[in-house]
């Protein structure tokens, strides 16, 4: 699994207004939405985008990283991720690089849950930030049942 | 030959909401903040869904009452106290804030006012080490880094 701590730079994606962290490394593009092939699907997918003579599945998932159905009118970009084991595309209303790692603190004991994707907290101007992983994306959506079916 | 006096200390009382009071010794304590900034987290357990920045740190805002009550209950203000606690015997000092209802009280306590633990709501055996009486209330004393550790499922 990726080790956040020594990820030097995270990337920000915005989802329903709260900031997740991911590591930059994992970030492979940023493509419009335009270009979201809706009748290629997977399961909870809700599109395609063609990338690197292959198609990777594109999902959308709520601020607290539900599966939804239905794209929100507020989602402006499609980020494509790839841990090198996971390809696929998250729809978000803004994603940006920080020019300075934030400090991260582990998630307190108290506030675990089983099947987190949380691995630590930030303090952003934008807010309290998640970190989580490709990885932890990929487990949720293998496992997602849609929250607004 | 005279009685020993029974050993005498100081804790501060919490109320937890309505009706929940509980206990936690001086020490323990180190801020009161009225109206602070929380910041909710998502995948968190019922209990304890808030942040506090503080001190440049992020601390878990627990709701003791919504635990033992099995259920979150609306709060008419918004009172956290600070608490440090060690995880483990010669650690450093972590701390947590507990969402409280009114201002604690600071009380005397000695060996003769220990009493059993109230039979209600039952996850007081669970989160309390020990309860002294108080006013004909008994008053359980909470067990800090239990709760902060992990230790409410």
């Amino acid at each position: 699994m990726m080790d956040l701590q020594s990820s030097p730079e995270l990337a920000v994606l915005v989802l329903d207004g709260r900031p997740w962290l991911l590591p930059q490394v994992e970030v492979a593009s940023l493509e419009p939405l335009p270009d979201i092939d809706p009748e290629v699907r997977v399961p909870h997918s809700i599109g395609a985008i063609a990338y690197r003579d292959a198609w990777w599945p594109v999902y959308c998932v709520s601020g607290d990283l539900r599966i939804l159905s239905r794209m929100p009118d507020h989602r402006r970009i499609c980020l494509l991720l790839d841990n090198g084991a996971d390809q696929f595309g998250l729809v978000c209303d803004q994603v940006e690089v920080l020019a300075e790692p934030p400090t991260l603190f582990p998630l307190p004991a108290c506030m675990r849950m089983p099947d987190s994707p949380i691995e630590a907290l930030a303090l952003l101007a934008a807010g309290l930030g998640c970190a989580t992983t490709t990885e932890h994306l990929a487990r949720l959506i293998a496992t997602a049942e849609h929250a607004d079916a | 030959m005279p009685e020993p006096s029974p050993r005498q200390g100081v804790a501060w009382v919490l109320t937890l909401d309505f009706a929940l009071r509980a206990a936690v010794g001086e020490r323990e304590m180190v801020h009161l903040i009225e109206n602070p900034t929380l910041l909710d987290a998502p995948w968190s357990p019922y209990y304890c869904r808030q942040i506090l920045v503080w001190n440049n740190l992020l601390l878990p805002a627990m709701d003791l009452a919504a635990w033992l009550r099995g259920q979150p209950a609306p709060r008419e203000r918004t009172l956290v106290g600070v608490f440090a606690y060690q995880a483990r015997p010669e650690a450093e000092p972590d701390y947590g804030a507990l969402l409280l209802a009114a201002i604690p009280e600071r009380a005397r306590v000695t060996d003769d006012q220990a009493c059993a633990l109230p039979e209600q709501p039952s996850g007081w055996r669970t989160l309390a080490i020990s309860c002294f009486q108080r006013g004909g209330q008994p008053v359980p004393i909470l067990d800090l880094p239990f709760a902060f550790t992990g230790g409410l499922r």
